[in-house]
């Protein structure tokens, strides 16, 4: 998290101020200074004070700004690499309903099944593929999140649910459960679901495309 | 279309993208897409661990699904 505010005391207003600049990385521009006290220089050592002032980051728009550039650029790989799969679709740009993605490149339209592919493998190329060719043009690695007609929104709710319903099960009957092997971004909801559950805890084992995650009691 | 998909996503990722060449050609097994690229972008459209060629694979098989044939990528 960005600093955004900070108070700063020194000799003088001016030095306050550049001190405060140096601490937040910013130029003039792009702060708003509020004086708390001017400062004394006072006589001889005596009865000097220091200035304070206080700082603010104006509302910093470059970032958002940023991302928008990136959506766009993401849409617009997306959508030429629909055209030349010979797929007609919209493409929807919405901030994402988590926070593990900036961004959600939603892909409406009708039998978009063969997108998803089995396990979501097609739609895993897809979204590595859109990341891939983004990075190298922005130079910046973005996580954009790629979805067809919200397939991964409801699957990842779903098994939200799941691994809720069997934290239940292994804190009632203090046994241990392992799950079907599932990928990395579904081992991952299952990890951060259950992150914070007072009973039972979560792990990964086994290799590959037979990852799985066991749920178990939390250790005391 | 599967040829202008690699010559999309290969173009895209490497450094050289005028020394990319992609042909096509249906032999008995299917579709054969055959990708050349510099020498020094090798590595980059095949990946680490083949994740890049792998990515670009399973987009040809959707294509290759809805078109009826089977599609196989060689990159030379």
């Amino acid at each position: 998290m960005k600093l955004r505010e900070l108070e700063i005391s020194a000799k003088t207003v001016d030095e306050a101020t550049k001190v405060a600049l140096a601490q937040l990385g910013v130029s003039r521009e792009e702060v708003e200074i509020e004086v708390i006290k001017k400062g004394k220089s006072g006589m001889l050592g005596m009865g000097a004070e220091d200035a304070k002032i206080k700082v603010t980051l104006l509302d910093d728009e470059r970032q958002p700004g940023q991302l928008d550039d990136a959506a766009e650029m993401a849409r617009k790989v997306l959508s030429d690499i629909l055209k030349a799969m010979g797929i007609a679709a919209d493409i929807d740009v919405t901030p994402s309903p988590d926070d593990n993605t900036p961004v959600t490149l939603n892909i409406e339209g009708d039998d978009l099944g063969v997108l998803i592919g089995r396990r979501g493998q097609a739609l895993a190329s897809l979204q590595y593929l859109v990341r891939l060719i983004v990075a190298e043009k922005s130079k910046k690695w973005i996580s954009i999140n790629v979805d067809v007609d919200w397939y991964k929104k409801r699957h990842y709710d779903t098994l939200k649910k799941l691994a809720e319903r069997l934290a239940e099960q292994v804190a009632h009957r203090k046994r241990t459960i392992t799950m079907e092997p599932m990928q990395p971004d579904e081992r991952r909801i299952v990890h951060i679901t259950l992150a914070n559950h007072p009973d039972v805890m979560t792990q990964s084992t086994g290799e590959g495309d037979g990852r799985r995650v066991v749920i178990q009691m939390r250790n005391r | 279309m599967m040829k202008e998909l690699v010559e999309y996503i290969s173009k895209s990722i490497v450094s050289a993208p005028n020394d990319v060449k992609v042909t096509e050609e249906t032999d008995s097994g299917g579709v054969v897409i055959k990708l050349e690229v510099n020498a020094e972008d090798k590595g980059r459209v095949i990946g680490k661990q083949g994740r890049v060629a792998e990515a670009m694979r399973t987009l040809l098989r959707v294509v290759a699904t809805k078109e009826g044939t089977r599609v196989r990528l060689e990159i030379v």
